[in-house]
């Protein structure tokens, strides 16, 4: 197998597709129904990428993603707490499930 | 003039952090694969450099381990980065770039942590040397990350880089959860889109069920979060 190769080829599909819109997006109109939908579009997308990933995080226990991604849930619900201080937190919680 | 740009860029640095955190373990365990794979470790940095997808890299050194050939492996990761056409289209249309130039570079915000840090941003502190700021942070917690990977990957204790593996997900809590806490509405979107995906992750790839409760969650939530309101970028973001 020539890596180079692969490597390539990797880089201009992972590339092509995040770049594309940056050039077609300023020639599309927004209505407003659509310009709601794609203001959705973050929360939705985050939330596909936390559930239901998290519980598998760890591969046998699924408890152990839903005790991070709690300790997280409550700590960002206190205002004024950067978001490095969450992910150390429930990073820090794991650990704890882990050495016990 | 010139030090409201420096002041965006290092704020867009400043709201990174979290991604180093994020990126590290999974660049580490990305190079382990990888070095495992018999990859050396110019070819493993490598990868990162030029593809720069934690995901896309850890499943094509997965394949490569079972003997895939490269066209499968490129084809692979095309489907799985398809939700970066969505996420750049959100991006894009929040910061407005009129040199090509920098579009083309803006593309490397592109990743799902970089749209997460952007999309939450107020619109008022969201502008293309944000943008470049988060480039600068997320691009190079990548690329060291793998270099330590490479390099340390047997230092590190195994309970420690394992319980890295939750940060990103953190990250992202962190990020939607101050936004969903006060609108029951977006917080139905939400567990509607968790149950969507949930179910068709039972019956498909993914990255494909990624794409398609992303979209479906987000056309459900157009008719469940109010309309009263003329600006609905407000209403959302608020």
């Amino acid at each position: 197998m020539n890596i180079a190769l692969l490597i390539f080829g990797m880089a201009l599909v992972t590339y092509i597709p995040r770049v594309i819109p940056a050039f077609v997006v300023d020639k599309i109109r927004f209505g407003k129904r659509l310009g709601k939908f794609i203001n959705l579009i973050p929360y939705t997308a985050m939330t596909a990428l936390i559930v239901p990933g998290i519980f598998n995080m760890d591969a046998k226990h699924w408890y152990v993603g839903a005790i991070g991604g709690a300790v997280a849930i409550l700590l960002s619900c206190i205002k004024k707490i950067p978001s490095a201080v969450v992910v150390l937190a429930s990073v820090l919680a794991v650990m704890v499930v882990y050495l016990f | 003039m010139q030090s409201n740009k420096l002041r965006s860029y290092i704020y867009g640095m400043k709201k990174s952090i979290p991604v180093f955190f994020g990126f590290l373990p999974v660049a580490i365990t990305f190079a382990l694969m990888a070095v495992g794979q018999g990859m050396s470790a110019v070819e493993t940095v490598c990868m990162s450099v030029f593809v720069f997808a934690g995901a896309s890299q850890i499943m094509a050194v997965g394949m490569l381990g079972t003997g895939a050939g490269a066209l499968s492996i490129v084809l692979a990761t095309f489907v799985l980065n398809l939700r970066h056409v969505i996420m750049s289209t959100c991006i894009f249309r929040k910061i407005k770039i009129k040199n090509a130039l920098l579009k083309l570079l803006g593309g490397m915000s592109v990743t799902d942590e970089g749209f997460a840090l952007i999309t939450t941003e107020d619109d008022g502190k969201c502008d293309v040397f944000f943008m470049l700021g988060i480039i600068t942070v997320t691009y190079l917690s990548w690329v060291l990350g793998t270099v330590v990977g490479v390099v340390a990957s047997n230092v590190l204790p195994k309970i420690v880089a394992d319980s890295f593996g939750i940060a990103l997900y953190a990250l992202f809590i962190a990020l939607i959860v101050p936004d969903v806490k006060g609108n029951f509405k977006l917080f139905l979107t939400v567990v509607i889109t968790a149950i969507i995906n949930t179910v068709l992750c039972v019956f498909m790839e993914s990255s494909w069920a990624i794409i398609i409760s992303t979209l479906v969650g987000a056309a459900i939530g157009t008719f469940i979060v109010n309309d009263g309101n003329e600006n609905t970028e407000t209403e959302v973001a608020a």
